[in-house]
């Protein structure tokens, strides 16, 4: 069984249409998501700061960008590139589309998702998942099993989440969320912020600076939108994650939460958090920054953290401002130096859980 | 590892209804017609496989939750009704494994996938990959008729690690030049057809990969 490491990584996201300069805006001042009219004009919305009147060419235009820069980084050969499998995870595929073409301009996802693969100039064969807003991770999930087999030496993995009105409708039906902003394990927090991303991931059997030690997946059924109030099902697969990468609780550095400053949800994952770890170590949440990017959300928080801390930062948690008594998380940022061994978690509708142990090579 | 009741259920659209009420009562009327496809067809396995323990949830389609998608576009965003669960596409392809759970059987992953047709074999694959965190998993291709005449389809197979009587092993072939090309609409179908007659393997393709299949014992 070979290893897995992150080779390359790229981001378009609504701190920036790349990801150097999404790490450059995450290290400076906060910038509150905007109401965004092609969303609904009601709530805010953290989008891509790359316009475009037609959904299609503008998610193409994105597309080009963010193939460019993993390209680049990636430093494959072209016969390599050409040959990468792809993953690609969304809960939306290509509904955008609808908005301006109504429903001949709604592609299958598999489509959608072969289009968005070609664009990138890679050949090899393309499998599109859906497990809600865990479905970039669990895009990861399969790129890790081709490669810890030897099916393939690297995979492209793709998150992508376009802005579209009914997966605002959807959430806003629900009243999950924030008519002003998020506000991740703060006091004050009351509903998320939804936004747009694609990002791409290159994981691969070369050795990189950072390892997937072990990836970990549970189901949590006592609710179709949301998890269990005790945080157990998330403290399993956190555990699970931590015995697939041999750690002790103590051995980890860093948490990356789920936390998207959902009332009942950022309550949950703190109750598995402190039924784990005695002291609490360092946390962050990237959704006050990217709003919550759903089923691109694991690729593209993946990114932009691994960016911020190969810079020496662990990226402060914008929107947290006053900590919740009875959460007891207070993330926060500050030097990445002795940051090793990283918990990323994520889960979403439907009861899917899941977290992701990384480690820093060598 | 081993295969046990491969199910084929084909549903004519205008019986699906009934077919659902006499199946469930009225406990599915949040589920879109997809979800609901898919626990037809996944329960009819589980019960004829048997068994517990934990369970993988895999299946796999082509073009997805279409009636749930037209529902929420055509009949509630343009008239400006909020979306709901029931009808939100963010939920609806992955709601089939959160209803299964929640019907007692013991689920600890899903995933729906999107596949070409020929792509069946990622699902035998990955499969054999959970094995090794669920001591089951049950595997599916489903998809929601397109056209008038054309039945509602619903294609289950459960896989686990231990042989037991009545199973079907299941081996990534080397020869898969000599294998007989199958598509997601017919794996499961040809694999269930065989069992009654399997004098000789099973030998499936599907793009440049291979699955052998042979009677346990």
């Amino acid at each position: 069984m070979s290893e897995a490491f992150v080779r390359a990584s790229a981001l378009a996201s609504a701190l920036g249409p790349d990801l150097g300069s999404a790490v450059e805006r995450l290290a400076g001042a906060p910038v509150a998501a905007a109401r965004n009219t092609k969303t609904g004009g009601a709530w805010p919305y953290f989008a891509i700061p790359i316009a475009g009147d037609d959904w299609r060419k503008r998610a193409e235009a994105i597309a080009r960008r963010v193939a460019a820069d993993l390209r680049r980084e990636a430093a494959l050969a072209p016969a390599q590139w050409a040959d990468l499998p792809c993953i690609v995870g969304s809960s939306s595929f290509s509904v955008g589309a609808w908005d301006e073409g109504g429903w001949a301009a709604l592609e299958p996802a598999f489509e959608f998702s072969r289009r968005l693969a070609r664009g990138f100039g890679v050949r090899g064969p393309v499998t599109a998942v859906s497990t809600t807003c865990t479905s970039g991770l669990s895009a990861l999930d399969i790129a890790l099993g081709l490669v810890a087999e030897g099916e393939f030496r690297e995979v492209l993995v793709l998150g992508v989440e376009f802005s579209n009105r009914l997966t605002v409708a959807g959430f806003a039906g629900l009243e999950l969320l924030s008519a002003t902003a998020a506000r991740p394990c703060d006091r004050e927090r009351d509903g998320l912020v939804l936004g747009e991303a694609l990002a791409a991931v290159l994981v691969s059997a070369a050795p990189a600076p950072w390892r997937l030690a072990a990836l970990a997946t549970r189901m949590d059924a006592s609710s179709v939108t949301g998890p269990a109030p005790e945080g157990t099902v998330i403290a399993d697969a956190m555990r699970a994650a931590m015995a697939g990468a041999h750690w002790e609780s103590a051995a980890v550095d860093l948490i990356k939460l789920q936390s998207g400053g959902g009332p009942l949800a950022d309550s949950a994952e703190a109750n598995a958090v402190r039924e784990l770890f005695a002291p609490v170590p360092s946390a962050v949440s990237l959704k006050g920054a990217l709003g919550h990017t759903l089923g691109a959300s694991g690729p593209a928080e993946l990114a932009l953290l691994l960016a911020s801390l190969s810079r020496g930062r662990v990226p402060a948690t914008w929107g947290f401002a006053e900590p919740d008594g009875e959460l007891g998380l207070a993330p926060s940022g500050g030097d990445a130096e002795g940051v090793r061994r990283v918990l990323f978690n994520l889960s979403g509708f439907g009861g899917s859980v899941m977290s992701l142990a990384l480690e820093k090579a060598g | 590892m081993h295969l046990l009741a491969p199910t084929a259920l084909r549903v004519a659209p205008d019986d699906f209804p009934a077919r659902v009420r006499a199946r469930f009562a009225s406990e599915l009327r949040r589920a879109g017609r997809f979800a609901q496809l898919c626990l037809l067809g996944a329960q009819a396995c589980l019960e004829a496989a048997g068994g517990d323990g934990p369970l993988g949830v895999l299946w796999a389609t082509g073009l997805g939750a279409l009636d749930a998608t037209r529902a929420a576009l055509d009949e509630g965003l343009r008239r400006g009704e909020p979306a709901m669960p029931f009808t939100f596409i963010a939920m609806q392809p992955h709601l089939a494994g959160a209803l299964l759970a929640q019907r007692s059987h013991p689920v600890t992953r899903t995933a729906c996938l999107y596949l070409a047709a020929h792509a069946w074999p990622s699902l035998p694959q990955l499969a054999q990959r959970w094995l090794a965190q669920c001591e089951r998993v049950l595997v599916g291709c489903v998809e929601e008729s397109g056209a008038a005449g054309v039945a509602h389809r619903s294609d289950w197979c459960l896989f686990q690690k231990e042989p037991v009587a009545g199973a079907v092993r299941c081996e990534r072939s080397l020869r898969p030049e000599n294998a007989a090309a199958a598509t997601g609409e017919d794996w499961i179908p040809r694999v269930a057809a065989w069992r009654g007659r399997a004098d000789a393997p099973l030998l499936l393709s599907g793009g440049e990969d291979a699955w052998r299949f042979t009677i346990d014992g």
